[in-house]
């Protein structure tokens, strides 16, 4: 079943056109990577899949219904997670709070003014259940601004899960990891897929980690797509070979 | 209308926009490479006036006045440097409104200087014979002086032209006004050229006074005006650039001279309104374009991290209510005096808590919360002795129509952020000011509204309750302004204000949590809109008497003064700033005229070395302490199966 459709999706900024007609289409619980060199337009299709810019043309549905243009956060209430580049959390807040947060506007509670926040008991122990699957447990009523690089990410992706989305756009999950905790938040959201059978969308510069968990694969250069299959499919592509795997896939 | 009547207003009008443009070039500059709004600005302005005055009275006589044309300014640019270097370099990687505090902290203290200086009095520079005479152009007389002045400012628009687009420094700061940390990183000496940015606006301000100084007066103080003006003036050109500044100023400078002739009465008004249009339709000003908003983890975030320690602590109850009690025996054991005093704290408190809802809280820097005191406050006023309402009726009201007005003012406010949003509640609360100050039909215009009677209330019937004495209305202050700072804090600690605090930490990141980030902004600028204004009804009842200038913008800056003293990530921290201000004021003015020049070192100090207010601190140090003897209890999450 197709969760996400994206079609002949068009954007430019000024003369640069950053997506020309690109066509994408995801199944529910598939686990797909988004790759091609700096620029290529990776970014920009995810910001116009999760509301932050509108196409020029082209839409995008969602599990069935048209989402082009919504702002962010309609969008993440119909059931799409993200997490960034850069890392964004909040980050005068305790690891707690981030993810109590997410949850609030999940279920509705957040525009209670009259209760006390940490009276929601149960929200509370969600709380706790998502920063276990993600390890930081330990760690709940620290700042987050003190955390390592690798626990703010792992934090980031903790509050994204607690919208309980049907589908999580990851921008370099691993950026700026060390291979040690690239390696356990690869893990991390492979099980997770698994687990709840979330779909996951995700962009990466490690191409041992995308041919590692990939079910299939999307290769952007310059805004338009030049190639969307398997892995081995990829890896055997002649135009994405010449244009950008070049060197790393011949070696192996 | 005929020609010579056409020519001398228009050279009015032109003559007017070159005093501007002098002045408000310099902000916008330094706005533009430093990225600060530089209150002092106006003060800067000010010393250049002054240093005229001086310099041709003393030291080149009437004859040097071009001489001393050039030597007042460059007088000003060594006081800039000097604050530049000594003062201003310590906080650029500091939030927003430390930066606006500390330039408004030498605001007034450069103020009290001057009056210390140069005396309080109203000084006029003279002009030479050559300046002062006039002549006819096109039928109209036309003084000497006004077109020395546009001529001058044009040439002085050239040279900064010239100076920007062909000489290497220019490019320099041309480049890191458009992008700062590109220049940083491509090896540009920063702190140099903030030196030498933040001096050359000075020089522009400086400029402008002592060109301004002899066609008006110079008087301490002058510079508050002078700010208010040029702020509107680069806000809705753009910030940051010049050429926005060179409309803008054009636009004011014909506004005023139209407004004075076709609508005397609400001549200012016509400014303010100019500014909402244009912000209204051009969020970022006529040239501007949004502004990079800088992610808190770019900031100085070590020293904050200590400033709100996310783990909750809770204070043992006895603690929590002790000074409750002692409120409410005050009055027993003393007289009118403090039972006046404490109200007026209690007043203050209310409407500093409710503006920290927005700053604290929200992330939302408002400088207009005046307006809805005022609307508050008015609502009472003008129920109370034009429709005969009672008190209770009158004072439930003035929340209602605070929260109206800071509804839809907020709905445009909202759309911006940082000091955008500042400059827009700044002024429709300007706006608001302007109208109470002149409609005399309605609002008693400057003369306000005396005489409002506080009726006994009744309840349900019951026997009227007279709060008309000072430890009656003592006893009603406490009570409102109880109950609605404990409301306060629980929207504060609600999921509600949980997610506030998730928009003030990081705007983006919330809306990807499926919140409507700009909805909840809405929301709680009319909550704090509401609070206000009760705290204005309140006022009204206890003064008795109200007049505009309780709308005005300095009046808005006391809940901003107050919150920065108390500490603004703490809940009491605007309640603590509050007595603190309102007791030095009240002892500080009765003991020595220099109100001014003392809050302004205190607030300079709090700035620099205690950024977490007094409350802040104390919080950290009695975490320290105190955490072990149990007062004082760590919040942990535990799970209610267990």
């Amino acid at each position: 079943m197709v969760i996400l459709e994206v079609r002949k999706v068009v954007k430019s900024f000024g003369g640069l056109r950053a997506l020309q007609d690109v066509d994408l289409s995801v199944a529910k619980g598939e686990i797909r990577a988004v790759i091609g060199p700096n620029g290529a337009g990776k970014s920009t299709l995810f910001n116009v899949m999760t509301g932050l810019l509108a196409p020029d043309t082209g839409n995008v549905v969602f599990d069935g219904e048209p989402i082009t243009g919504l702002p962010p956060h309609r969008i993440i209430r119909k059931g799409i997670g993200r997490s960034f580049q850069i890392t964004n959390i909040f980050p005068r807040m305790s690891v707690f709070e981030n993810v109590q947060a997410a949850l609030f506007s999940h279920h509705g509670t957040s525009r209670n003014p009259l209760s006390l926040a940490r009276g929601f008991t149960r929200i509370g122990e969600e709380v706790l259940g998502i920063l276990e699957q993600v390890g930081l447990a330990e760690k709940y009523d620290l700042s987050a601004s003190v955390l390592s690089h690798g626990d703010q990410k792992r934090l980031e992706i903790a509050i994204s899960l607690a919208s309980r989305p049907k589908l999580l756009m990851l921008d370099e999950p691993t950026a700026g990891m060390s291979r040690f905790e690239s390696r356990e938040t690869v893990a991390l959201l492979q099980k997770i897929s698994r687990e709840q059978g979330l779909t996951l969308i995700f962009t990466e510069h490690d191409m041992d980690i995308v041919f590692a968990i990939s079910e299939k694969i999307m290769v952007l250069q310059q805004g338009a797509v030049i190639a969307d299959g398997t892995p081995a499919e990829i890896k055997a592509n002649p135009e994405v070979r010449k244009a950008y795997l070049g060197e790393e896939v011949t070696e192996k | 209308m005929d020609l010579s009547f056409l020519t001398v207003q228009v050279l009015s009008a032109l003559r007017q926009a070159a005093f501007l443009f002098l002045i408000s070039s310099g902000l916008t500059l330094i706005f533009g490479v430093l990225n600060i709004l530089n209150f002092a600005h106006g003060a800067l302005y000010m010393l250049g006036a002054y240093f005229m005055y001086w310099i041709t009275l003393y030291i080149v006589g009437t004859g040097g006045f071009l001489l001393a044309l050039v030597l007042a300014p460059l007088g000003v640019a060594l006081i800039a440097a000097v604050i530049e270097t000594g003062l201003l370099r310590r906080i650029y990687m500091q939030e927003e409104i430390y930066q606006l505090l500390l330039t408004y902290a030498l605001v007034l203290i450069i103020d009290d200087l001057a009056k210390i200086v140069f005396g309080p009095e109203f000084k006029s520079i003279p002009k030479p014979d050559v300046l002062s005479g006039s002549v006819t152009l096109f039928g109209g007389t036309v003084p000497v002086y006004t077109l020395l002045v546009v001529i001058l400012a044009p040439a002085v628009a050239l040279l900064l032209w010239y100076l920007l687009h062909r000489t290497k420094t220019g490019k320099v700061v041309r480049a890191t006004s458009s992008d700062r940390e590109m220049a940083d990183a491509l090896g540009i000496n920063m702190s140099a050229l903030f030196t030498l940015v933040f001096a050359f606006g000075a020089i522009l301000a400086g400029l402008g006074g002592a060109l301004a100084g002899p066609a008006r007066t110079v008087f301490p103080g002058v510079g508050t005006e002078v700010i208010i003006e040029s702020f509107v003036v680069v806000v809705i050109g753009g910030l940051g650039n010049l050429w926005g500044a060179l409309i803008g100023s054009i636009l004011i400078g014909s506004l005023e001279t139209v407004g004075i002739i076709v609508f005397p009465e609400f001549e200012m008004s016509l400014i303010y309104l100019l500014m909402v249009a244009v912000l209204v339709v051009r969020p970022w000003g006529l040239f501007g374009r949004p502004l990079k908003v800088k992610a808190l983890s770019e900031k100085n975030l070590a020293m904050e991290a200590q400033e709100i320690s996310p783990v909750h602590f809770s204070v043992h109850p006895a603690v929590r209510w002790a000074p409750l009690l002692l409120l409410l025996l005050v009055p027993l054991v003393t007289g009118r005096f403090y039972q006046y005093l404490l109200s007026q704290i209690f007043i203050a408190s209310l409407m500093a808590v409710a503006f920290n809802l927005l700053l604290g809280t929200t992330g939302l820097l408002s400088f207009g919360q005046a307006a809805f005191f005022g609307v508050g406050a008015y609502t009472v006023g003008l129920l109370a002795t034009k429709a005969g309402f009672g008190t209770l009726p009158a004072l439930f009201l003035s929340p209602v129509t605070a929260a109206a007005a800071a509804a839809v003012i907020g709905f445009f406010c909202v759309r911006l952020s940082g000091v955008h949003f500042a400059m827009l509640t700044l002024a429709f609360g300007q706006l608001i000011f302007t109208v109470a100050y002149k409609w005399y039909g309605f609002t008693g215009g400057d003369n306000g509204i005396q005489g409002i009677p506080v009726k006994p209330i009744s309840i349900g019937g019951l026997a009227g309750i007279d709060i008309g004495s000072n430890q009656a209305m003592y006893y009603f202050v406490l009570l409102v302004v109880g109950l609605s700072v404990g409301l306060i804090r629980r929207i504060r600690s609600s999921p509600f204000g949980a997610t506030l605090k998730a928009i003030r930490e990081n705007g983006q990141r919330a809306s990807y949590l499926g919140v409507n980030v700009k909805l909840y902004q809405w929301t709680v600028f009319v909550i704090a809109g509401a609070f206000t204004g009760l705290a204005g009804g309140l006022y009204a009842l206890m003064e008795k008497a109200i007049s505009p200038e309780i709308i005005h913008w300095t009046k808005s800056a006391e809940p901003v003064f107050m919150t920065i003293i108390g500490g603004i990530y703490t809940f009491v921290g605007p309640a603590v700033g509050a007595v603190v201000y309102i007791v030095l004021n009240s002892y500080l003015v009765a003991w020595t005229e220099k109100w001014a020049l003392v809050l302004g070192l205190v607030l300079l100090t709090l700035v620099l070395l205690l950024p977490g207010g007094v409350v802040g601190f104390v919080n950290e140090k009695a975490r320290q302490i105190l955490g072990k003897s149990g007062c004082i209890r760590r919040w942990s999450f535990s799970k209610s199966a267990k």
